[in-house]
């Protein structure tokens, strides 16, 4: 069987790979051991659009059985209208940072032992339950095109999570810290991780609630990361630009934040959501979103350049045989030139906010939402009384213009990100920002 | 091929696996998905998965070990990574994977008419778009999904459990100036309304359309269905689940018994509920399911078990282990998570409606405080939709809100797991502008 007349371009992502969990609750080993992987996606551009398959437990093929699996996307390219079109790209494949331990040369007994200590580190008479969790995922990643583009790289991603769930009284407040890197093995010398959990869930027992409404607000590096990255790193996202979902859409060249705000999203840098090449193979590179409170670029796949364009491709992500979408990386806020103590005599009579629980944002309404893991409130320039379960929200286009002064301590901080059913390992980065006219939420009341 | 044929290396996988330890499970799924999807109102891709995965637990005097893999030729290397977790893993109390019990192998979830081919795809996109086009909207995306699988379990207790299952999923996404309007649906039968979840959407959109602040108060609020299943699954249903009870992360822990909520309301899973989407007649470790009452007339009477939490803490298996495919591993969960209760008017007097919620997912699990901003929000009266809500936040907490309700509505729907009506909630805390 040849190649199906009808093809433009084809382009196969095989990821094989396995992944080992440790899950510690309580003193106890619930689970410990490895698992293996092996998808594979073969996207087929027809006549108009794309034609998928998505295959568990893929084996390279002879040429007659390629031809065959082409085949069978191109009949179902043969149902799709949109005609899509894909950019020129840049291709290269950067290098993955070296790890100073590979996590694949310590032995799992004793990677359960090290976790066990940072469990039992946040052991303390007033917390109930101690959970620590140790994630390893190695993976082999093949990709090849119909261009003759063919790339492979290795990469390992690990770390941990510790929460430390407090009781006293009829109230329970948890404590939650996380550190994964793409650098190697990090699971030694860390029980402070587990004290700070317990240490916070303590706190957070006699914390009050704080009372909603507008006021002015501290983020600290965590918090404003992903404030970043849900406030605009979402609505930057070619696709939702494309197809009128993002409320930053005609928007290049406006003003949305003042000139001290700059936003960043970079795969290129060894932080936790790096890429070597993208999902389509595209080299990754830095793109400015807003630059000094413009909106300056999108982020992008080859299709959804050719359809925005403004900003260069490379931006596309994806789980093992799934879709690649436009997805975010490391995205970060860049440092201005404040410090922490001049917001905070600023800031006056208002809050701080710290940690992260996550957040959410709807693109098209340019409405976002996330939540603190505590605060403080803000009173005459000092921090006095703990708050709790405060979040905070906004509309895009108006809250930009409320960072009044950006910090010069930006630090990044790794999680996961879902978008149209896939998780994939980000960063997220800002120095202290300081907010004006920030819409807290919380149920306390006078 | 007969079905038991392909897979007769699972025979094979059971010797070897008993050869070696106390006890093997084996979760084997395979099926096919098709979808299409659409950028605006064009279809722009067509995809077909073939899936199949294959999960491995071994027990071996109390210790616990498990693996997975994409590939079943591999099922010796998936059986010695299993064994070798297991043991790592803490000995715990075990009483024995379970035996076979006769059942009516009548498929619940498994609907012979639905066709999975990209062209009923098509037609279903087509049929969304013609209902979203009864209001002035742009449509920005949608998603058409058909599916047939087969899960089969086996232990070395003889299990053998084979199970069929079908799927249509459909949603779509709309906006109109700067709201947007999102609605879906999902069942095992091909007895879904495009046009209607079409239409819904656009509606959405189109009348959120304009609208206008609140100031911040104390309001009565009516969660639809949908916001009422985002923030009970963020918060208060993984309180019901008997591991987190037993070791400290649940705020219901020692509360059996007593009145948790509104005396109206109950709170059950109905494992064999009719085209429920999560209807089955035996759960993830092969236990017999049966209907689960969590919260009946507002007293908490039940937690949810599997084996390896019931057999540790002394209680009984409530068939509550679920997989999310063959490479998941399993946990507690639910199958069809029900809200019942007397039914009454919840939108006659003047109440804010609320659609869905954006970051539900942010609520504390522990303490069950939440602070959601609010989306596609309207004043209503006299069951009737009346001016939209701009933007607002509602913060409360989810076992409080419980506590002294307005009522639930006649209606019911299902949204994954969960079959819910709306909730009218009283004097809960909004702010707006």
């Amino acid at each position: 069987m040849s190649e199906p007349s009808s093809i433009r371009y084809h382009d196969l992502r095989h990821v094989t790979g396995q992944s080992t969990l440790i899950d510690i609750d309580n003193g106890a080993v619930e689970s410990a051991g490895t698992s293996f992987f092996n998808r594979a996606i073969l996207r087929v551009l027809g006549s108009h659009g794309w034609g998928i398959l998505q295959i568990d437990n893929f084996s390279p093929c002879s040429k007659k059985k390629f031809n065959s699996l082409l085949a069978s996307a191109s009949r179902l390219a043969a149902v799709t209208r949109q005609d899509v079109d894909l950019s020129e790209a840049t291709y290269h494949a950067l290098g993955v940072p070296p790890m100073q331990e590979d996590p694949r040369d310590v032995s799992i007994e004793e990677k359960t032992s090290l976790l066990s200590e940072i469990e039992q580190a946040a052991r303390h008479p007033d917390i109930v339950n101690r959970r620590a969790n140790y994630i390893e995922r190695s993976e082999h990643i093949l990709f090849s095109d119909s261009s003759g583009h063919e790339f492979s790289y290795e990469i390992c991603r690990s770390g941990f999570n510790v929460l430390a769930v407090a009781s006293r009284n009829g109230t329970v407040q948890m404590g939650y810290e996380r550190v994964h890197s793409v650098s190697g093995f990090d699971l030694r010398h860390q029980q402070e991780y587990g004290e700070k959990a317990a240490k916070v869930a303590i706190a957070l027992l006699d914390a009050g609630n704080a009372k909603g409404g507008r006021m002015r607000a501290v983020l600290d590096p965590e918090l404003a990361g992903v404030f970043a990255h849900e406030a605009v790193g979402h609505a930057s996202e070619g696709d939702l630009v494309q197809e009128g979902s993002s409320i930053l859409a005609g928007r290049i060249g406006e003003r949305i934040g003042n000139d001290r705000l700059s936003i960043v999203d970079d795969p290129s840098i060894p932080e936790f959501g790096f890429e070597p090449f993208d999902a389509e193979g595209v080299a990754v590179k830095r793109t400015e979103i807003i630059r000094n409170g413009v909106v300056n670029a999108f982020l992008h796949s080859r299709e959804t350049l050719a359809a925005v364009g403004h900003g260069i491709a490379g931006h596309a992500r994806a789980m093992a045989a799934e879709p690649p979408l436009v997805r975010m990386s490391n995205t970060y806020i860049e440092n201005g030139d404040s410090t922490l103590e001049e917001m905070m005599e600023l800031c006056k009579n208002g809050i701080l906010l710290k940690g992260s629980r996550g957040g959410q944002v709807d693109p098209g309404r340019g409405i976002f939402q996330f939540n603190a893991e505590y605060g403080f409130l803000i009173e005459e320039g000092e921090c006095t009384r703990m708050v709790r379960d405060v979040s905070l929200s906004g509309e895009i286009l108006s809250t930009l213009h409320g960072i009044l002064l950006c910090g010069n301590d930006r630090s990044m901080h790794p999680g996961y990100c879902g978008k149209g059913g896939q998780s994939v390992p980000v960063s997220d980065g800002a120095p202290h920002i300081l907010l004006e006219n920030a819409m807290v939420g919380g149920s306390g009341v006078d | 091929m007969r079905w038991w044929v392909a897979v007769a290396w699972i025979d094979q996988l059971l010797r070897e696996g008993a050869r070696r330890v106390d006890e093997v499970e084996v979760f084997f799924a395979k099926g096919i998905a098709v979808s299409a999807d659409l950028k605006r109102k064009n279809i722009n891709i067509a995809t077909r998965s073939d899936e199949c995965g294959l999960g491995i637990r071994t027990i071996d005097k109390g210790r616990i070990g498990s693996s997975s893999t994409h590939n079943p030729k591999k099922w010796k290397e998936c059986l010695n990574a299993a064994i070798a977790s297991g043991k790592l893993a803490t000995p715990q109390r075990w009483d024995g994977l379970p035996e076979p019990v006769a059942r009516d192998h009548e498929e619940i979830c498994h609907d012979p008419l639905l066709t999975v081919d990209p062209e009923t795809a098509t037609g279903l996109l087509g049929q969304m778009l013609e209902g979203a086009s009864q209001h002035p909207v742009q449509v920005t995306s949608g998603s058409a999904t058909l599916s047939v699988g087969t899960d089969i379990i086996v232990n070395s207790c003889s299990v053998r459990y084979t199970s069929r299952h079908t799927g249509v999923s459909i949603s779509l996404e709309s906006i109109k100036d700067q709201s947007t309007g999102t609605e879906f649906a999902q069942s095992c039968f091909m007895d879904i309304d495009p046009f209607a979840v079409g239409e819904r959407a656009a509606f959405l959109a189109s009348h959120s359309s304009g609208g206008q602040e609140i100031p911040s108060g104390d309001y009565d609020v009516l969660l639809s269905p949908l916001a009422y299943t985002e923030l009970l699954g963020a918060a208060f249903i993984p309180a019901l689940n008997g591991r987190n009870v037993h070791v400290g992360r649940s705020l219901l822990a020692k509360k059996s018994g007593e009145s948790i909520m509104d005396s109206r309301l109950s709170m059950y899973d109905d494992p064999f509920r009719q085209k429920g989407l999560g209807s089955t007649f035996w759960d993830a470790e092969g236990m017999p399911t049966k209907r689960i009452d969590f919260v009946r007339d507002g007293v908490l009477l039940s937690f949810a078990y599997d084996l390896r939490t019931a057999y540790r803490y002394g209680k009984e298996s409530t068939a509550s282990a679920i997989r999310g495919g063959g490479s998941a591993g399993t946990a507690i969960g639910h199958h069809n998570f029900i809200i019942d209760g007397p039914r009454t008017g919840v939108a006659d007097e003047r109440v804010i409606y609320v659609n869905g919620v954006v970051g539900a997912h942010t609520a504390n699990p522990m303490s069950g405080d939440f602070s959601v901003e609010l989306s596609n929000a309207f004043w209503m009266e006299d069951g009737e939709f009346q001016a939209p809500i701009r933007s607002a936040m509602l913060a409360g907490n989810v076992f409080a809100m419980h506590k002294d309700i307005g009522g639930i509505s006649d209606e019911m729907r299902q949204i994954g797991s969960m079959i819910l009506p709306s909730i009218r909630l009283q004097g809960q805390r909004v702010i707006g502008k």
